[in-house]
């Protein structure tokens, strides 16, 4: 019983290698022998800029075990949101205590384990496909997890002055040259941003600065900056790969749930 | 402490006022009447390829509409049940009704989306792919419009697999593959694996649309049945989390249910 999310994950996921959907998706680019031609340009909107829309899927995951890949194969982010980082996170006295008390077992505050919503830093590490869809004056993101959507405001708002607070927090983006940056406040206390427990907070505000660097990779550069958990603010980039000819399953945590029964004591 | 209906403790315990939106941004595009109000009766928006466009917030026209607690009153005719469905949906409706999706905070599949009452709704049309995003659990469903054909085996869903073509103004959008043993009230009127769910979306101005639901399960029904939805825009808002997983305090005694029931 040491990780219930983990244990959770591992039955509920949906398998990527055994998609039921095949249909191709229109409009990528192909190579001669009908592949997905990942590294052509990245497609444009009719106001010429980039067109992130896609189905993607974490890039840059750990290489698989000599014995073959299970199928819930996750970003190390997912783990540990800092991995990148050679100094770690740079937690605020308190903060590393919070984090080890959130490990301890059975883990049961963790709002996976309780098939609540993962927060924005999460929808881009689970081990489950998202699809970016986007419109004139809006970006949505859909996860499989629970069959969430996020909105993304592009229509030139202010982010409110006194937002309510929710995992999502509000969001608006503004296009710099090529790059979409996204900022995001209001969100909910108590959200975690990985399965180690590192925690953000209602202070906490969130820059993502989206990049198509080609037809098939998308980058994502995220500054948290949370003066309640963390002394300064911090960046790490996050991957993404265009999954082709395929879509979003759906994946409802509480669907024959079978864990409540052993946490409520 | 059993009560009746956990489902309606938990909408009402969580439902997101209406009157008490903090979001209050004004929707771009909406055409306004001298007083800044929106125009409800200006004509349709239209897309670049000049079909309707559906997008926006939208919410019942008649609160009071009560498909979501009871379909069957809206039906011409009533629900036509097929030899069985009466007892099954009383032994759903028998204390301490537990087994509604709802009351385990499992997804309302495609019929409640639209009756539900308490929150609004937003649908966001793209060319190829049509969104209805609701509160409840901040869920999305997808439509394909794409001209894709239904698939042969899908995957059983809460939801199904939609696909849409637009039939001059409206827009028909065929359902399958759902999952089995899905409610479409909170009375429990079922909803099958065999279902065929037809809608007709037809935005009939700026500030109204007409959604016509054809339901075709013969698992559960000896014929074909139709209701009818009709939403208002709501202008200058947009939609709010409503997650129903969030501060639950009915789990526990659930279960205890559960245990009494084995016992």
């Amino acid at each position: 019983m040491k990780t219930v999310a983990t244990l959770i994950a591992a039955m509920l996921a949906v398998p990527l290698s055994a998609q039921w959907l095949n249909y191709p998706t229109r409009g990528v680019p192909r190579t001669a022998d009908g592949k997905p031609n990942l590294s052509a340009p990245a497609p444009r909107t009719a106001d010429g800029k980039p067109d992130l829309s896609g189905v993607w899927d974490g890039d840059h995951k750990p290489p698989c075990p000599p014995n073959g890949c299970d199928d819930t194969r996750s970003v190390r982010e997912f783990l540990d949101i800092g991995a990148t980082l050679k100094d770690g996170l740079p937690y605020r006295p308190g903060i590393a205590e919070l984090t080890k008390a959130r490990r301890q077992p059975p883990k049961t505050d963790e709002p996976i384990t309780r098939c609540l919503p993962i927060g924005i830093v999460e929808r881009y590490t689970h081990a489950t496909l998202r699809k970016i869809v986007q419109i004139p004056g809006l970006l949505l993101i859909l996860n499989e997890y629970n069959k969430m959507y996020r909105q993304i405001f592009t229509d030139g708002r202010p982010l409110p002055v006194d937002p309510l607070p929710g995992w999502d927090g509000y969001s608006v983006g503004k296009w710099e040259g090529d790059t979409l940056v996204v900022q995001t406040t209001g969100f909910r206390d108590g959200i975690w941003l990985d399965a180690f427990g590192d925690p953000m907070t209602d202070a906490a505000k969130i820059t993502e600065r989206f990049r198509r660097v080609d037809y098939g990779h998308l980058e994502i550069e995220l500054t948290v900056d949370d003066p309640k958990a963390y002394t300064k603010p911090w960046t790490v980039k996050l991957y993404q790969i265009l999954a082709v000819d395929t879509d979003l399953l759906d994946y409802i945590c509480a669907e024959n749930e079978k864990d409540i029964q052993h946490m409520v004591k | 402490m059993m009560s009746k209906a956990f489902g309606a403790i938990v909408i009402l315990a969580l439902a997101v006022p209406l009157a008490g939106q903090w979001l209050n941004y004004p929707t771009p595009g909406v055409p306004r009447t001298a007083d800044g109000k929106p125009n409800l009766s200006a004509s349709t928006p239209r897309m670049a390829d000049r079909k309707p466009d559906l997008s926006g917030v939208w919410k019942l026209e008649n609160p009071q509409q009560s498909q979501f607690l009871n379909i069957a009153p809206s039906v011409n005719g009533g629900l036509p049940f097929r030899p069985g469905v009466a007892d099954l949906m009383k032994a759903r409706n028998a204390d301490p009704k537990t087994d509604e999706p709802i009351t385990r905070c499992l997804p309302v599949g495609v019929v409640i989306r639209h009756t539900w009452p308490g929150e609004v709704k937003k649908i966001v049309q793209n060319p190829g792919l049509l969104l209805i995003l609701n509160e409840y659990n901040k869920s999305y469903r997808q439509i394909f419009t794409d001209g894709r054909p239904q698939p042969t085996d899908p995957q059983p869903a809460w939801d199904g697999y939609s696909i849409g073509k637009w039939d001059g103004d409206t827009l028909v959008v065929e359902t399958t593959g759902f999952r089995d043993g899905q409610w479409l009230d909170t009375e429990g009127a079922p909803l099958t694996d065999a279902a065929k769910i037809a809608e007709r979306f037809r935005r009939l101005n700026f500030g109204h649309l007409e959604v016509d639901i054809t339901v075709d399960d013969p698992k559960a029904y000896t014929k074909p049945w139709a209701t009818k939805v009709n939403f208002i825009l709501a202008a200058d808002t947009d939609l709010l989390e409503f997650i129903c997983l969030e501060n639950e305090k009915d789990i526990k005694h659930m279960n205890a249910a559960v245990g009494a029931v084995a016992k």
